[in-house]
């Protein structure tokens, strides 16, 4: 195995691949740094762009944009109490707080550390479990996948929205869009209603762009009409004690170790994995009541946490092709694009480029510990942009993107109709990510559920037969019945509450 | 009539909605000529049956959730409170003139919308300039001169980096016979 990573290593640290990821890591921060647009719809518009480069470019330019994106919401959170992107929401209570103590600096340096570790913790975690979850899910036949498929869509819609119902309407949705344009099997058209252009199906890229760029412009649109600028706080020395250093570690360590756990589960985004990393952070650490008053362990949990999760959300999409969150929907599809069909056999298959995304996280890592250290107060500086310049141009960008998917202007017309439905949705709590998950997987669901029921000779039972699709069946049911088990738990639903807005 | 105005919430218009939808794309699927229907084999009609079929539950549970039923029946004062947000009509009588308060909105998504129809035929130049000024202008900022400065500027620097950095086709449109 360490042959495979060093082979990845080798690939990574060419000089190409290496300015990418610098790129990606800094286009990333920037994304974070910056309300109002959010990975997943920066990845969304990277798409179109990275068409023409090598699968392996492509996945560390989109893979550096997420992790950056991580690390820049932590600066914003903290010097202008503004979230760069959801997940960095906690990070903003003592963040914030210590930045007007004139802590900032410590904050910032803290925040960078644990992210650090936790990012590192996540990819060491993604080399050593990858291969085997990779080998063990071999046994999977149809009936498995489509169960496991299942599963991620239930855990996705319970855990985001405030309305399971809601939920599973954007994620049936999102299956129906997929069921648009030819069936390979057979031959029919099915939903094309006679226009020729909707035979090739319905892109996702369009769809994403539309629900997450263009909703997006608007939304910051109504706010920045109605909104006020807030004040940017100047961080002094970015550097944080040996002793403080020492107070935050177990905080470090348990948000890593659970914004993994949790963030593994395919349905749970960072944000999730972050607040449910939180909240036991509060039960369990001592001195739970300085929290929330500047105590540096309330900026170097979260953030430890949602570094953490965003790698772990790689693991079930590189393993099992089944993506964590709104953001790994969005590479899964990349890599769909790219010909690389995600699943079990993508390790055996496709393994060099696997190790190459796996050793650039490494070195990406390492990229955004020394660009956060001395470039903090210019990122800061970037939100004095005004919003009102920068999203016409998002605008554009994002038709560019959807242009030249196939220049073609039906292509275009979807994803404005998109855009309104996405924010139709968004004004009334209806989630995006199912949505989006439900479109890209749909194709793969109906695959798995045709073969199998191919192999049960039309028995619908055979889901309930095999014995790991089972497990996965209750529980997807479980989890739909999760939401009015915890109904108690209020920041269970608050969690989910902030999900439905991340992008 | 207050207790239909009390239960026909948006939530419950939107499960309907669903519902319809649902059985529209049952229907289109049962459309679908049966001469693809391999015997023994799931045809193309199964998967979207399924859908349609869950799809409709859904709705259905969104038309006829007893959630807010059993609020209302709790003490009306209960109920009106969360309905308010939904209900609220704004002063200043119905329709119109929600869209005369509200006019920057609708003006942007029309403005988006239109430039998405338009910018094939139009021209990525033209299209995107006078996007750029619309929205800019939109979002607060009255001054002319930085208006189309920066429109202008950005038209032409995201024409050239797509177009010679990136090789994307961006239509020239109207301005094609001076370049030609």
């Amino acid at each position: 195995m360490f042959e495979h990573l060093l082979n990845g290593f080798a690939v990574a640290l060419m000089p190409t691949n290496l300015l990418i990821a610098l790129v990606g890591c800094l286009v990333g921060t920037l994304i974070g740094v910056l309300p109002g647009l959010g990975p997943t719809a920066t990845l969304a518009m990277l798409i179109p762009l990275v068409f023409s480069m090598p699968p392996a470019t492509a996945m560390i330019l989109l893979t550096s944009v997420y992790y950056g994106s991580m690390y820049g919401g932590s600066t914003t959170s903290i010097l202008v109490n503004i979230p760069g992107e959801s997940a960095s929401v906690i990070t903003m209570i003592d963040g914030h707080k210590m930045a007007m103590q004139g802590r900032a600096g410590p904050a910032l340096a803290i925040a960078a550390i644990g992210s650090f570790i936790a990012g590192t913790f996540a990819v060491l975690m993604l080399t050593f479990v990858g291969a085997p979850i990779a080998a063990y899910s071999l046994h999977f036949g149809p009936a498995e996948f489509f169960s496991l498929m299942v599963f991620g869509l239930c855990t996705v819609a319970s855990l985001t929205g405030t309305n399971v119902a809601k939920s599973l309407i954007t994620t049936c949705l999102g299956l129906m869009i997929a069921t648009v344009g030819i069936d390979l099997v057979s031959g029919a058209a099915r939903y094309t209603f006679g226009n020729p252009f909707l035979q090739d199906g319905i892109d996702f890229v369009v769809v994403a762009i539309g629900m997450f760029a263009f909703t997006e412009v608007i939304v910051t649109a109504r706010e920045v009409r109605e909104g006020v600028r807030a004040e940017i706080v100047k961080a002094e020395k970015v550097w944080v004690q040996w002793k403080e250093f020492l107070y935050s570690l177990p905080s470090i360590l348990r948000g890593t170790v659970f914004g993994f756990l949790v963030g593994m589960l395919p349905g749970a985004g960072a944000t999730l994995s972050t607040f449910i990393a939180y909240n036991l952070e509060k039960r369990i650490c001592r001195h739970p009541e300085r929290l929330g008053t500047g105590d540096i362990r309330g900026v170097a949990n979260p953030e430890s946490a949602n570094n953490s999760a965003s790698g772990a959300s790689l693991v079930p999409l590189l393993t099992l092709g089944l993506p964590g969150g709104g953001a790994t929907a969005v590479m899964l599809g990349a890599l769909m694009m790219l010909d690389i069909t995600p699943g079990p056999l993508m390790f055996q298959k496709h393994g060099a480029m696997i190790w190459a995304l796996i050793a650039s996280m490494y070195v990406g890592n390492a990229l955004l510990l020394l660009l956060n250290w001395p470039l903090v107060n210019v990122f800061a500086r970037v939100m004095s942009v005004p919003a009102k310049y920068l999203m016409p141009i998002v605008l554009v960008i994002s038709t560019i993107g959807v242009w030249s998917l196939s220049y073609s202007e039906v292509d275009l017309v979807l994803t404005g109709a998109a855009g309104l439905l996405g924010y139709y949705m968004r004004k009334h709590k209806y989630p995006i990510e199912p949505l989006i998950l439900g479109l890209i997987l749909g194709g793969r669901m109906e695959q798995a559920y045709r073969q199998a029921l191919i192999i049960s000779q039309g028995s619908n039972v055979i889901f309930l037969e095999k014995p790991i699709s089972l497990v996965l069946l209750i529980g997807a049911v479980l989890f739909l019945l999760l939401p009015m088990i915890l109904k108690k738990s209020k920041q269970f639903m608050a969690a989910r509450e902030t999900s439905v807005e991340a992008a | 009539m207050d207790t239909f105005k009390k239960v026909a919430t948006r939530t419950r218009v939107e499960g309907l909605v669903v519902l319809l939808v649902a059985v529209g794309y049952l229907w289109e699927a049962h459309n679908v000529p049966e001469f693809y229907q391999i015997p023994g084999v799931p045809g193309p009609t199964t998967f979207p049956r399924l859908l349609g079929i869950v799809f409709a539950l859904a709705g259905l549970w969104l038309l006829v959730s007893p959630k807010d039923l059993m609020a209302f029946k709790k003490g009306a004062g209960a109920s009106a409170e969360p309905r308010a947000p939904e209900a609220a009509p704004t002063a200043g009588g119905g329709v119109l003139g929600r869209i005369a308060a509200d006019w920057h909105f609708y003006t942007m998504w029309a403005v988006i919308l239109g430039y998405l129809w338009v910018m094939p035929n139009l021209g990525f130049p033209l299209a995107t300039f006078l996007l750029l000024v619309v929205f800019v202008f939109l979002l607060g900022e009255a001054r002319w001169h930085v208006v189309l400065g920066l429109a202008l500027a950005a038209t032409i620097l995201i024409y050239v980096s797509f177009k010679m950095g990136l090789n994307v086709r961006l239509p020239l449109g109207v301005l094609e016979p001076w370049f030609k």
